[in-house]
């Protein structure tokens, strides 16, 4: 059965009608093209298809996308500020926290919902537990974590008027 | 060693290399905007999808169609029966693999039918409506069953289960045993490790009316996949053309042709629209190959001091159903086996062994992983047995410049000892383990341990092929961009920014102009592609090459545009500079792009190559000794905490040191590095697919256990700066290295906090308490 559904992705309204069984992951990416959300598994166990919905970092896959009727999605796409990088996304390229890149989207969404919850102020401990769904076969994770780190600081400087 | 030579050919100081430029391609990976295959869509795609054997042996007795032919929307279903028969494999003379099986399946999921249809979902459907008669067959899982017994031939054509072996020998071994002191003995066992790309694998292809097919897929072999290709559907290579699209992981699984790929062409032939395969997860688990699993039983002659006369390895690699990359991987296990520690007497002898599983494939550090595991584990038992430290037996056996005494192979800038020494030296590794030995004696459950492995390995791939060179070409542009026509395929590794890093740096151009065209084999130059450690070290000598050239025609044409001598000016970060005082910045390459195009017409460009002058002779059998054309070395040391109430290990740091040549980048570097120590990780503890009965019994993350960020312990790595001197600015190859002594390292210390020599990967905690007699 088909659904006409309303979602605001990255500031911007759709309308999509999608079957019942569809999930966010595949709205996202097959009917709104937001191929920055990756595919790794289909069953919400690697965390490349990590969104922000409503505030709260989801697996798209294991959302259905009627229940997203309504909601306010963030992806990759949203982050940067034209062609200023997020500095989330600055701190991955400049620690080396990205290798083949397929994990990437996925991981700067938890960075970033992390950031948004701890106010800028994680522990290592928070750090590692946000990022456990998220796999990445390439970095051993150091550099990742080393980069939200960077990124708090680079956030936290903004914050306070600094740059 | 220390005076590296910290000046480039031309006699100028690097700016470019040793330092952590962020790597070319990660502003578009981390917007997200990067393109990998399953992102692609074309006009009028088609979905495919493959029918996959149930059965792990079995005569196929009929296959009916006709249900799925029907389903609406369904616009090919093909066969064995409309597809090419030929068989090929990687190594063309192993050739034993159908494109879609005609009269038998032989390992749970084998090709049978393919599908293309308008969606993904439809193709499914008609998957299902595919009926398959079969015939089982008695089957055989294990390959010490397969090779001993002919009861069960998984091909039928063959006499026997043994695939292919690979011997080599190195004095007489029973004279050595005769000649040494003692003798120890031990059999170790490694598991099958899946690649577990982040990307699942897929493949788009299209056949034009003109009979060219064009494919888009993520390849680590470009040109070699265009001759897979060729051999499997009889297309001539000068008809094909394949698009490498950005690779999400490799790890070696893209080193072979995906059967997908001749199967998605002959559907794209029948339709006359661009086909697209894309794996699931579960496919990626149960038919896309794994690491070879070893038996390794290993006999080590010692003299009471402790030195090394003689070492013999007898190997028995699980292949699987078809042949793919096993005799490449033993003969690269061989040839650091047969070289590390320098023993009188050196032997290994393999079997590769047909069973009804998947097949294996090329895996990081092909089979010296399980080489490094097994012996290093070894080595420790022996050096325990003997009473000997664990650092001093590798101090004493140590491999040294020259050439090794068994096999004669040719070690240069060797700093296995310093690897070792400053492995033992940053770790505390003798305090610890005199600290930890009393921690145990009070502590009932938790035992601490600390161990160490060393390592060699290759700093530029192997002479295997009998040809090992490329070519790069570069051209510049009227406003001064610097495009480089390169082989070097970029996995993650970072290979866009190292070459860029040294094309920069060999023009005196400044990292930002430069852009580099790598993907399309008709505009790339031939190479045999990215493996073996091997790319940056062969891509950055063609493009260096390139560069001092083309530095060259720059900087004529500026020594007419300033009236100077040509010899008085230098290039430096995209200026030029008067040698005399070089941080005036006098001309620019754009400025002189631009007077070189609209004076005379026709810009710059120059041709750069790289030619391993040795490899056809190090690919003959009897000079196996110059196969390996350069070595990396390296030490690991890791702590652990075993519980053994629960059998629980904890590790709780990796010590790493590497000489991997010069440091191009240290962050790349330190890269590739903690991301080989975490599969190493894995390999050792967590990592094995299991296969019941032919059937893969963990296709997913929930129960294939991969490590997540809080599994991994803090990691150090530390550089041995060298200079290799046939490296582009003196650099090896650091691919693979990180992973090849680490699981040897965990069983070491695990061996060391609770006795226990662990002989089977994974070690888990069943294992250990399987080992306490608790279960």
């Amino acid at each position: 059965m088909k659904h006409n559904i309303s979602i605001r992705v990255n500031s911007n309204e759709y309308l999509v009608e999608a079957d019942s069984n569809r999930t966010l992951l595949d709205v996202l990416r097959e009917d709104l093209k937001f191929t920055g959300v990756k595919d790794g598994c289909k069953a919400g166990e690697c965390g490349a298809c990590s969104v922000i919905l409503n505030g709260e970092i989801v697996n798209s896959c294991l959302v259905l996308a009627i229940e997203a009727d309504g909601a306010d999605i963030l992806t990759i796409e949203g982050l940067a500020n034209g062609d200023e990088l997020h500095p989330i996304q600055k701190a991955f390229v400049e620690e080396g926290a990205i290798q083949c890149g397929f994990c990437t989207p996925g991981m700067i969404m938890s960075a970033k919902n992390l950031l948004d919850k701890t106010n800028n102020h994680p522990t290592s401990e928070e750090v590692r537990e946000a990022i456990r769904g998220n796999y990445c076969r390439c970095t051993g994770y150091k550099k990742i974590e080393k980069a939200i780190f960077t990124a708090a600081n680079m956030l936290e400087d903004n914050q306070n008027g600094r740059s | 060693m220390e005076d590296l030579k910290l000046q480039n050919p031309n006699g100028d100081s690097n700016y470019n290399i040793g330092k952590s430029v962020p790597r070319v391609d990660g502003v578009m990976k981390a917007t997200g905007e990067v393109k990998y295959l399953p992102d692609i869509e074309m006009q009028g795609m088609l979905y495919g999808k493959i029918l996959r054997s149930k059965e792990p042996h079995a005569i196929i007795k009929e296959i009916d169609i006709s249900q799925a032919t029907k389903l609406p929307g369904v616009r090919a279903v093909i066969t064995g029966k409309n597809i090419s028969t030929r068989k090929y494999s990687f190594i063309p003379n192993l050739a034993d693999k159908e494109i879609l099986c005609i009269d038998k399946v032989r390992f749970i999921g084998d090709e049978i039918a393919a599908v293309a249809a308008d969606t993904n979902e439809i193709a499914e459907n008609a998957i299902r409506l595919i009926t398959v008669s079969y015939e089982s067959l008695p089957a055989v899982f294990d390959p010490i069953e397969a090779m001993d017994s002919d009861r069960v031939l998984v091909h039928e054509g063959k006499k026997t289960n043994v695939a292919a072996t690979f011997t080599k020998s190195f004095g007489d071994i029973e004279k050595g045993f005769s000649e040494s002191d003692y003798i120890f003995e031990d059999v170790f066992e490694t598991a099958r490790q899946s690649h577990c790309c982040m990307e699942t694998r897929g493949c788009i292809a299209k056949y034009d009316l003109s009979g060219k097919v064009t494919i888009w897929m993520p390849t680590q072999l470009q040109h070699r996949s265009r001759k897979q290709i060729s051999d499997a559907t009889g297309i001539s290579t000068g008809n094909i053309r394949i698009i490498n699209t950005p690779i999400g992981g490799a790890f070696g699984s893209k080193v072979v042709m995906d059967t997908k790929v001749p199967i998605a062409i002959e559907l794209s032939k029948l339709t006359n629209r661009p086909i697209k395969f894309t794996n699931t997860r579960e496919d990626e688990f149960t038919s896309s190959r794994a690491r070879y699993s070893f038996k390794i039983k290993l006999k080590t002659g010692v003299n009471k001091d402790g030195r090394i006369i003689a070492k013999k390895a007898e190997v028995i690699a699980d292949n699987g159903a078809y042949c793919d990359e096993g005799t490449a991987v033993l003969s690269f296990g061989c040839a650091f086996y047969t070289v590390l520690y320098d023993a009188k007497y050196t032997s290994f002898k393999s079997s590769l062994v047909y069973t009804n599983k998947q097949p294996c494939t090329a895996f990081r550090g092909f089979g010296n992983p399980q080489m490094h595991y097994a012996f290093e584990a070894h080595l420790d038992k022996i050096a325990f047995e003997l009473g000997i430290d664990p650092m001093e037996i590798r101090m004493i056996n140590k491999n040294k410049n020259g050439n090794a005494i068994a096999s004669n192979a040719l070690i240069t800038n060797c700093t296995f000892e310093q690897c070792i020494q400053q492995a033992a030296e940053i770790s505390d590794f003798h305090n610890k383990r005199i600290s930890y030995k009393e921690f145990n004696k009070n502590s009932s459950a938790i035992k601490k341990g600390i161990g160490m492995a060393a390592m060699l390995h290759t700093g530029f791939t192997t002479r295997f092929f009998g040809f090992n060179a490329t070519d790069t070409y570069i051209k510049l542009s009227e406003n001064g961009i610097i495009s480089v026509i390169s082989p070097i395929i970029e996995l993650g590794q970072g290979g866009l920014t190292a070459v860029t890093q040294i094309v920069a740096e060999g023009i005196g151009a400044d990292v930002k102009d430069i852009r580099i065209i790598n993907n399309d084999s008709d505009i790339i130059p031939y190479d045999l592609g990215v493996y073996g450690s091997r790319h940056t070290f062969i891509c950055g000598n063609a493009a260096l090459d390139a560069a001092i050239k083309l530095k060259e025609q720059l900087l004529d044409t500026a020594s007419q545009m300033l009236n100077c001598q040509r010899k008085d000016i230098n290039l430096k970060n995209g200026y030029v500079v008067y040698r005399n005082n070089p941080n005036a910045q006098c001309l620019s390459i754009e400025e002189i792009c631009d007077y070189q195009a609209f004076s005379c017409g026709r810009l710059f460009s120059a041709v750069g190559k790289y030619v391993d002058e040795l490899a056809p002779e190090g690919a003959k059998p009897e000079n196996y000794s110059i196969n390996i054309p350069t070595y990396s070395f390296g030490c690991q040391v890791v702590e652990v905490e075993v519980n053994e109430k629960t059998g629980n290990i904890k590790v709780l740091k990796v010590y790493a040191v590497i000489d991997s040549g010069r440091t191009l980048n240290p962050c790349l570097a330190e890269g590739q590095m903690e991301g080989a120590i975490v599969q190493g990780l894995g390999l050792a503890l967590k990592e094995e697919l299991i296969i019941n009965n032919g059937k893969v019994a963990n296709p997913s993350f929930t129960d294939y256990k991969v490590l997540h960020a809080e599994d991994v312990p803090e990691i150090e790595v530390k550089f041995i700066e060298s200079y290799c001197d046939e490296g582009p600015y003196g650099i090896k190859g650091i691919g693979e290295s990180g992973l090849v002594p680490t699981a040897g390292a965990i069983a070491n210390a695990v061996f060391n906090a609770s006795g226990l020599l662990m002989k089977e990967l994974p070690i888990t905690s069943e294992k250990i308490l399987r080992a306490m007699g608790k279960i």
